[in-house]
C-alpha cells in the first residue's frame, strides 16, 4: 500500500503551489483508482445495481405525492382490501390491507440505504478511531481496547438485538442503527490497528515526532489518511451486514413497526398468511435485499483490487 | 466427435443413476412411515403450554390440555350457553332464606379409579382460600362455608346473595384431595405458599375428564389417552352423546402457524387448535380435504389509556382519539371482515348484557369528518397547534405537534402492543392508531413489546401512555366489568390497568353482583357500559372471529360454539369417519 504525507514531500506543504499540486495529486489519484475500479467487471456491476437502488430510494420521496394511496405506510387503495397481484395501478400488487407494494419496495430501498450506510459509517468511524489509538498507543490501552473488541466481536449481534427488543420493546430505526454500529466496530478496529502498527514505525511518523507533532496530530493527520482507504473498503462490507441484520430483525418481528422496510414487508407477508400464494409480495423484498447486499459486496471486491495492486490482473494500471 | 458422444453417454448414465437413487430414497422414506393409528386424533398446538400445574397453567395452550383433565361442577351448554350440570347430577337447589345452594354430585371417579366425593369439593374450596388463588379467590370469597352432609351432596353457604355464583364459582375445575393434599400441606409451610404450589411439577395430573396424560415430551408433543373412568361415557349431556370415541389425542407443538397449516394441508394433523390468519384461507378453501369453521368469540380487543398521568388523564383527549380511530378500517382491512367492530366493552354477541346505546365516536364518518370533530373538541378544550390539522378554509392538512392547554408541547405518546409475531392484528392496529393520532398532531409512536414485558409494564409497573390488549376468552357473565374498572383493582398486578376511578361506577359494579333478578341487573350493567364509553378508560376496538380448520378425511363431528370448535365437547364427540359410515 502506498504511503504519502498528504500526498506530497514535506518541503512543499503550506505553499500555494503545493496546495495546487496537492489537489491535482488527489484528483489524479482518484481518477486513476476510478479507472481501475470501473474496469473491473465486479465493480461495474456493483455500481450499476447500486445506481438502480439509489434511483428507487429517491423515487420513494416522489411517489406519495402522485397519489396519497401510494403512501407506503398509511396509503390504501379504497377499492382493494385484500392482497392482489400486479396491475396497472399497483405494479407489484397490494398487501392485505390494500397498500401499494411497489411504494413499499421503494421506501424499503431508502431505509436500507439509511440503515446500511449510517450504521456502517458509525461503526467504521468508531473502529478506525479505536484501532488507530490502540495501535499507536500500545501498552495497557492497546490491551484494554483490543480485549474489549474481542468481547464485543464474539457477541452475536442479532441475538443481542432480539434480547434487547424483547426487554425494552421494539426500537426505532435509529436505535437499531446505533446498536448495529456498536456491535460491528471491533473487526474494523483490529485491521486498522494492525495497519497503524506497521505505519507508526515508518520514517515519516518518526520525522513528525521529531518535528514536535502531538500524538493526536500524528494519528489524525498522518496515520488516518493512510488507513482511510482500508476503512472505506471495510465500510462496504459493514453496509452489507447492517442491511442483513436489520432485515432479519424486522422479519422476526423486532424491527421498527412504524417504518416500512424490506424486512417488514417480508414479516407482513409471513404473518398475514400470504406467504404461500403471494409471490408478488414475497419475492421483491427478498430479491432486493440480496441484490443490494451483493452490490455492496461487489464494490468491496473491486475496491480491494484498487487498494491492493497484487490482486490486479496483468496489464492494468 | 467421439469424445462428445462419450460425454453425453456418461451424462445420461449419471442422470439415470441419480433418478434411481432418488426413487430408492423416496421408497425407503415411505416404508419408514409408521401406519397411522385410526383412533389417534392429531391436534396442532401453536405453542408449548406454560405448565401442566393447574394453578400456574392459566395460558391458552395450557388450558387446552388441562381442560381435558380437570372438570368443574357445572359448565356451559355448547349451543344455548346455559349453565348445565357436569360433575353435578342436577341443577342446584337454592334456598333463598338461608342463602344456600345444595349440589348433588354424579357417581364420578378420578382417573386412578378412586371416587370423586364432596370431600374433594371441600378440599378445592380450601385450596382456593388457603392459597388465595388469583383467578378464583375474588369470586369464591362470597362463600361463607361449605358443608358435605354425605359423599354426594355439597351445600354452599353464601355471605350474601350473588348473581355470579353459578357462572364464576360453580365453573371452577375440581381437584383431588388425594393428589394435592400432601403438596398443599407442604407448600403452606413455605415462605411463599402460592409460588411454591405453582412451582410444583405435576407429572401425572389426576382428573375426572375424558382424557389422561400419557406422555409429555417438552417442545415436541403431548400424548393423552382415553380416561377409562370418565363419567360422561355413553351419557347424553347438553344434547350430545358423549364418548370419547377416539382412543387418544396427540398434541403436536408447532412453533409457527405456517408449519402447522402445512401439516394440516398434508393431513399430518387433523385439527389446528390455534387462530388462523385470513391470509391462509385462500389456499385452505381450495382443498377438499379441509373444512373451515368460523365462530364468534367472546372477546374484547381494546385501546387502553393510562388515566393516572398526562396526557391521557384528560377525558377530552381520549375522546378525540376515539373519534379518529377508524373501526371500519380495522374490520375491513386488518380483520379482512372476519370479525365485528366493538361498540361497547361487552361483545355485541352477548345479546342480553350488551348495551347498543352507548356513546359512539363518529362511527361511519369519513376521515376528514373525524379529524374535524376531534380538532373541534381539542380546540375547545384549549389545545393548540402552530399548524392545526384543519386549515382556515376547512381543508385537512398535516398538522404540527399539538400543544397542551398550558401551552407546553406534548411529550411523545407511546402505544404499546404485542409484537406481530404474537398477534399481527394488534400490532398492526397499533401502527394504524399511531397514524390516526398523528393526523391530529399527537406525537404517537406504536411500540410492539414482548407480551410478558408488555404485561409487566402495563399491569405491574403502570409505566405507559396507551396500550392495545385483548381478552380472548371473556366470561359470558359481565361481572368482569367490575374486575376491569373497579378502583379497588387499581394496584400493581391489578385488573384495573387504566387506573380508572369513578365512585359511582364502583358503587354500581359492586351492587350488580348482589342482584339475582337479571332484569334489574341488566339495567345496572347497561349503565356501567354507558359510563365506560363516556369516560373511555378503554376504547373497545374489535372482536375477531375464530377461524379454524380441520382435515376432514379421518374424523368428524366437531362441535361449534362461541370461541370455536376447540372445546371439550368436540373432544368427547368427535368420531373416526369410518365409524360414522358404518
Amino acid at each position: 500500500m502506498p504511503i504519502w504525507i498528504r500526498g506530497l514531500p514535506i518541503d512543499v506543504r503550506g505553499r500555494t503551489k503545493g496546495v495546487f499540486m496537492l489537489k491535482n495529486h488527489y484528483v489524479q489519484r482518484f481518477l486513476q483508482s476510478w479507472k481501475i475500479f470501473i474496469e473491473n467487471p465486479l465493480g461495474k456491476t456493483g455500481v450499476i445495481i447500486l445506481f438502480v437502488f439509489m434511483v428507487m430510494a429517491l423515487a420513494s420521496f416522489v411517489v406519495p405525492h402522485i397519489n396519497p394511496m401510494y403512501d407506503p405506510m398509511i396509503g390504501i387503495d379504497p377499492n382493494i382490501s385484500i392482497s392482489t397481484g400486479p396491475s396497472l395501478t399497483h405494479w407489484l400488487g397490494t398487501d392485505n390491507v390494500g397498500r401499494d407494494l411497489f411504494a413499499q419496495l421503494l421506501e424499503g430501498a431508502k431505509v436500507a440505504f439509511i440503515v446500511g450506510l449510517s450504521s456502517a459509517f458509525f461503526s467504521i468511524v468508531l473502529g478506525m478511531v479505536i484501532g488507530m489509538i490502540s495501535g499507536y498507543a500500545g501498552g495497557t490501552l492497546d490491551t484494554f481496547l483490543m480485549r474489549t473488541a474481542d468481547i464485543i466481536m464474539v457477541l452475536p449481534s442479532l441475538v443481542i438485538l432480539l434480547i434487547l427488543s424483547s426487554l425494552f420493546g421494539q426500537f426505532n430505526i435509529w436505535i437499531i442503527v446505533f446498536i448495529i454500529a456498536i456491535m460491528r466496530w471491533p473487526a474494523v478496529s483490529r485491521v486498522i490497528r494492525s495497519q497503524t502498527l506497521s505505519l507508526k514505525h515508518r520514517p515519516f511518523i518518526e520525522a513528525s515526532k521529531v518535528a514536535g507533532a502531538s500524538h493526536l496530530r500524528i494519528i489524525f493527520r498522518h496515520i488516518m489518511p493512510n488507513v482511510l482507504p482500508l476503512a472505506f473498503l471495510y465500510m462496504t462490507f459493514r453496509v452489507t451486514s447492517a442491511i442483513l441484520v436489520e432485515a432479519a430483525l424486522s422479519f422476526l418481528g423486532f424491527g421498527d413497526p412504524s417504518q416500512v422496510s424490506w424486512g417488514m414487508m417480508l414479516q407482513w407477508v409471513w404473518k398475514s398468511g400470504n406467504m404461500f400464494h403471494a409471490p408478488y409480495w414475497l419475492l421483491p423484498p427478498g430479491i432486493s435485499i440480496s441484490l443490494l447486499t451483493l452490490a455492496f459486496y461487489l464494490l468491496g471486491r473491486a475496491m480491494d483490487e484498487v487498494l491492493d495492486p497484487r490482486l490486479r490482473k496483468e496489464g492494468r494500471a | 466427435m467421439g469424445t462428445s458422444l462419450k460425454l453425453r453417454v456418461r451424462f445420461c448414465f449419471n442422470l439415470l443413476l441419480l433418478v434411481i437413487m432418488l426413487i430408492a430414497v423416496a421408497a425407503f422414506l415411505s416404508s419408514c412411515q409408521k401406519p397411522r393409528n385410526p383412533g389417534l386424533l392429531n391436534i396442532g398446538l401453536p405453542e408449548e403450554p406454560r405448565s401442566l400445574n393447574l394453578w400456574l397453567g392459566t395460558d391458552a395452550n395450557s388450558r387446552k390440555i388441562l381442560s381435558q383433565i380437570y372438570q368443574p361442577l357445572y359448565r356451559r351448554h355448547p349451543e344455548t350457553l346455559e349453565i348445565i350440570p357436569w360433575l353435578a347430577r342436577e341443577n342446584p337447589v337454592f334456598d333463598k332464606k338461608n342463602l344456600t345452594y345444595t349440589v348433588k354430585l354424579r357417581d364420578v371417579k378420578w382417573s386412578d379409579g378412586s371416587d370423586f366425593t364432596s370431600e374433594d369439593v371441600l378440599f378445592t374450596k380450601q385450596m382456593v382460600f388457603d392459597f388465595k388463588i388469583p383467578r378464583y379467590y375474588s369470586k369464591w370469597n362470597i362463600i361463607k362455608k361449605i358443608e358435605a352432609p354425605d359423599a354426594h351432596t355439597v351445600v354452599f353457604h353464601l355471605k350474601k346473595p350473588s348473581a355470579i355464583f353459578m357462572s364464576r364459582v360453580m365453573t371452577v375445575p375440581m381437584v383431588s384431595k388425594k393428589e394435592w393434599g400432601t403438596i398443599a400441606k407442604e407448600a403452606l409451610t413455605k415462605a411463599k405458599p402460592l409460588r411454591s404450589l405453582q412451582d410444583y411439577e405435576i407429572e401425572k395430573p389426576l382428573g375426572t375428564g375424558p382424557f389422561v396424560l400419557s406422555e409429555y415430551k417438552k417442545g415436541s408433543y403431548i400424548h393423552m389417552k382415553k380416561n377409562p373412568y370418565f363419567f360422561g361415557r355413553g351419557q347424553k349431556i347438553g344434547n350430545h352423546l358423549l364418548g370419547p370415541y377416539v382412543d387418544s389425542l396427540l398434541f403436536r407443538i408447532y412453533g409457527t402457524s405456517d408449519v402447522a397449516i402445512l401439516a394440516l394441508e398434508k393431513g399430518d394433523i387433523d385439527y389446528y387448535w390455534g387462530d388462523i390468519q385470513p391470509g391462509y384461507l385462500k389456499d385452505l378453501k381450495e382443498l377438499d380435504s379441509i373444512d373451515l369453521y368460523f365462530n364468534k368469540k367472546s372477546a374484547l380487543y381494546f385501546l387502553g389509556f393510562n388515566l393516572r398521568k398526562p396526557p391521557f388523564n384528560d377525558k377530552l383527549l381520549r375522546q378525540a382519539v376515539a373519534m379518529v380511530v377508524n373501526k371500519e378500517f380495522i374490520l375491513t382491512r386488518i380483520l379482512q371482515n372476519f370479525g365485528t367492530p366493538m361498540q361497547s366493552v361487552i361483545p355485541s354477541g352477548n345479546h342480553f348484557w350488551f348495551n347498543p346505546n352507548v356513546r359512539k365516536y363518529e362511527d361511519g364518518k369519513t376521515r376528514d369528518e373525524r379529524i374535524k370533530s376531534a380538532y373541534g373538541l381539542l380546540k375547545a378544550a384549549g389545545y393548540s397547534w402552530d399548524t392545526p390539522p384543519v386549515s382556515e378554509d376547512g381543508k385537512i392538512v398535516t398538522p404540527s405537534d399539538i400543544r397542551l392547554p398550558s401551552g407546553e408541547t406534548m411529550d411523545d405518546i407511546v402505544i404499546l402492543t404485542p409484537p406481530a409475531d404474537y398477534d399481527p392484528k394488534r400490532a398492526f392496529t397499533g401502527t394504524m392508531v399511531q397514524e390516526w393520532c398523528r393526523q391530529i398532531g399527537l406525537p404517537a409512536f406504536s411500540r410492539p413489546m414482548a407480551f410478558n414485558s408488555l404485561l409487566d409494564t402495563v399491569k405491574g409497573k403502570h409505566e405507559f401512555d396507551a396500550f392495545i390488549l385483548g381478552y380472548g376468552k371473556l366470561n359470558l357473565d359481565p361481572d368482569y366489568l367490575r374486575s376491569f374498572f373497579d378502583s379497588k383493582n387499581d394496584k400493581p398486578r391489578g385488573w384495573n390497568m387504566s387506573g380508572y376511578h369513578n365512585l359511582k361506577f364502583d358503587k354500581l359494579a359492586r351492587m350488580q353482583t348482589t342482584l339475582i333478578d337479571e332484569k334489574k341487573r341488566k339495567v345496572v350493567i347497561w349503565k356501567m357500559q354507558e359510563m365506560i364509553l363516556e369516560d373511555l378508560p378503554y376504547l373497545p376496538l374489535y372482536n375477531p372471529y375464530v377461524i379454524e380448520a380441520i382435515f376432514n378425511e379421518r374424523f368428524d363431528g366437531w362441535v361449534s360454539k362461541v370461541d370455536g370448535i376447540g372445546n371439550i365437547w368436540s373432544m368427547c364427540v368427535v368420531k373416526p369417519v369410518d365409524s360414522l359410515e358404518e
